[in-house]
């Protein structure tokens, strides 16, 4: 029977994430898009010791600089919807910051660029 | 004395005592011929017994491997459903991801993998399949596998950790084990406790404690507990009562066959039961190294197999999904401030060089000519501007 198993390279997880989780629904889209930056805490040092491995990997993603949350999910293997859980949870316990995405810049009116231009034109050419 | 011997009465009495002692003899004879009839009967008797209670136990024992071979083949088919739809409900969490549909297959999930498990229970007691093989796993991933084989896992809190890993023969026995001490914690304790687990090192190997804030066992709980984790319980499944009880019986089976020790004789501070599964040393190993350990590849190598060009991007690592591995190059220049500047040393020549082309170009990209002082100043005004944009 184990020779079906080699031909069969998947097998399930062992840790399923709604164990990873510990059950906690998703967050709110508002909280957490997929641009949404986030970086360790300050004060991350003090890390609790009952963290699960997934949490600490994401700490310890997060401690270098500012990631977005699809970057993060990227990185684990685990689906966006349980990251974003768990991120939810680190921030919500402080060892974690995270900041909304930059606005996007309004775009600029034709017409100003039009005039600039012309300006620039009389000006220089 | 003569006038004795004339006396018929007692010729009478002679002949008397000679056919009562001829009776008696012919008694005693028929006697111990009855007895040897009665005792060869009672023998003959037994003997009919015995050989009727072997063969109504060789029936049972039939019917039973009959059961057995039943609902082992039954059981094969349903874990192989169960671990397929595993897989299934693996991909639609991966692909939808994103969406709130994820929520309701974390609980398609968790339904499954207690499904799973009782098939697997049953299977265990008829000798059966236990499931693929495992890799080796942490002992704290185990236990949290078994967690997430009951149905209120999340009472289950897991309080310890250690740096150890359990051989890939034991992970799947050893967790659906625990698995059944945890069915009978959360079950037989109220709603709003909490099942707690903790992991010790002991001389002898590693302990998995699991305490209860239940209502305990009583006496006759405890001795048929006692009973199914030693060797002398009943085999089978006939013999579980209604409604089945698995947990123990199975806990039992997989102790015996796999060696790890199971007791659940003592109470736990909660007042309800505790229940200690001993890993011993040759189940354990050193702790398997992280599945996704995210590399954080130095600054210094990553421009590296920036220029390695083509050679450089094929030698990448993939993912055990077979997409190629991103590969951070630096630890985020989104912040401004953290982008330290790690430009690869050019020499002069090459710097001339690079300087020269980009001259030409402009100056060839510029139809009209135009006069050096003006130009110059142009290019000032535009440099300032984009700075001011960025």
């Amino acid at each position: 029977m184990n020779g079906f198993g080699e031909l069969e390279p998947q097998t399930p997880e062992l840790v399923r994430p709604y164990v990873i989780t510990k059950g906690r629904g998703l967050p709110d889209e508002g909280q957490l898009s997929l641009i949404t930056l986030v970086t360790a805490a300050a004060d991350h040092e003090q890390r609790p010791t009952r963290l699960s491995p997934e949490e600490q990997n994401l700490l310890d993603l997060c401690s270098a600089g500012y990631l977005s949350v699809a970057e993060i999910a990227g990185h684990t293997q685990l689906p966006l919807g349980v990251v974003k859980i768990l991120l939810a949870a680190l921030t919500e316990g402080g060892y974690l910051i995270t900041r909304a995405p930059v606005q996007r810049a309004p775009l600029a009116d034709r017409d100003i660029l039009e005039e600039v231009l012309n300006g620039l034109r009389a000006k220089f050419g | 004395m003569t006038h004795y011997i004339q006396n018929p009465v007692l010729w009478a009495l002679l002949v008397a005592v000679l056919v009562a002692v001829a009776l008696i003899v012919r008694q005693r004879r028929a006697a111990r011929a009855l007895r040897q009839e009665i005792a060869g009967l009672r023998s003959h008797y037994s003997a009919l017994e015995n050989e009727y209670a072997q063969s109504v136990e060789a029936a049972q024992e039939q019917a039973e491997e009959a059961t057995k071979t039943v609902l082992k083949s039954a059981m094969r088919t349903l874990q192989g459903l169960a671990a397929e739809q595993q897989l299934i409900v693996s991909r639609l969490q991966n692909k939808y991801g994103e969406s709130v549909i994820l929520q309701d297959l974390l609980e398609i999930d968790h339904t499954n993998s207690q499904f799973g498990r009782r098939a697997q229970s049953i299977a265990v007691l008829c000798d059966g399949w236990l499931g693929r093989a495992r890799d080796v796993a942490s002992v704290y991933d185990v236990v949290r596998s078994a967690q997430g084989r009951v149905r209120h896992y999340r009472r289950v809190e897991i309080l310890s950790q250690v740096d150890f890993g359990i051989t890939s023969r034991a992970v799947e026995p050893v967790a659906l084990a625990l698995a059944e001490l945890l069915d009978n914690a959360t079950s037989y304790s109220s709603p709003d406790t909490v099942v707690e687990i903790n992991i010790r090192t002991v001389p002898k190997g590693i302990c998995i404690v699991v305490d209860d804030a239940g209502v305990g066992m009583n006496d006759e709980e405890r001795a048929r507990a006692d009973k199914l984790l030693s060797s002398q319980r009943v085999s089978g499944v006939s013999a579980l009562g209604n409604p089945p009880q698995f947990g123990f019986a199975v806990i039992g089976v997989l102790s015996e066959r796999f060696g790890f020790e199971v007791s659940v004789d003592s109470t736990s501070p909660y007042g309800g039961v505790r229940a200690v599964l001993l890993l011993p040393h040759d189940l354990l190993t050193n702790a398997p190294e992280q599945k996704e350990p995210a590399p954080v590849v130095p600054a210094a190598a990553a421009p590296a197999t920036a220029r390695g060009g083509p050679e450089g991007a094929l030698s990448t690592s993939t993912t055990a999904d077979g997409l190629p591995k991103r590969r951070r190059k630096r630890p985020m220049a989104i912040v401004p401030g953290s982008a330290s500047a790690s430009t690869p040393a050019r020499s002069g020549a090459e710097t001339a060089a690079i300087m020269g082309a980009f001259q030409r170009g402009t100056q060839s990209g510029r139809a009209t000519p135009a006069n050096p002082a003006e130009k110059s100043s142009s290019t000032r005004g535009a440099g300032s501007e984009g700075h001011e944009i960025s």
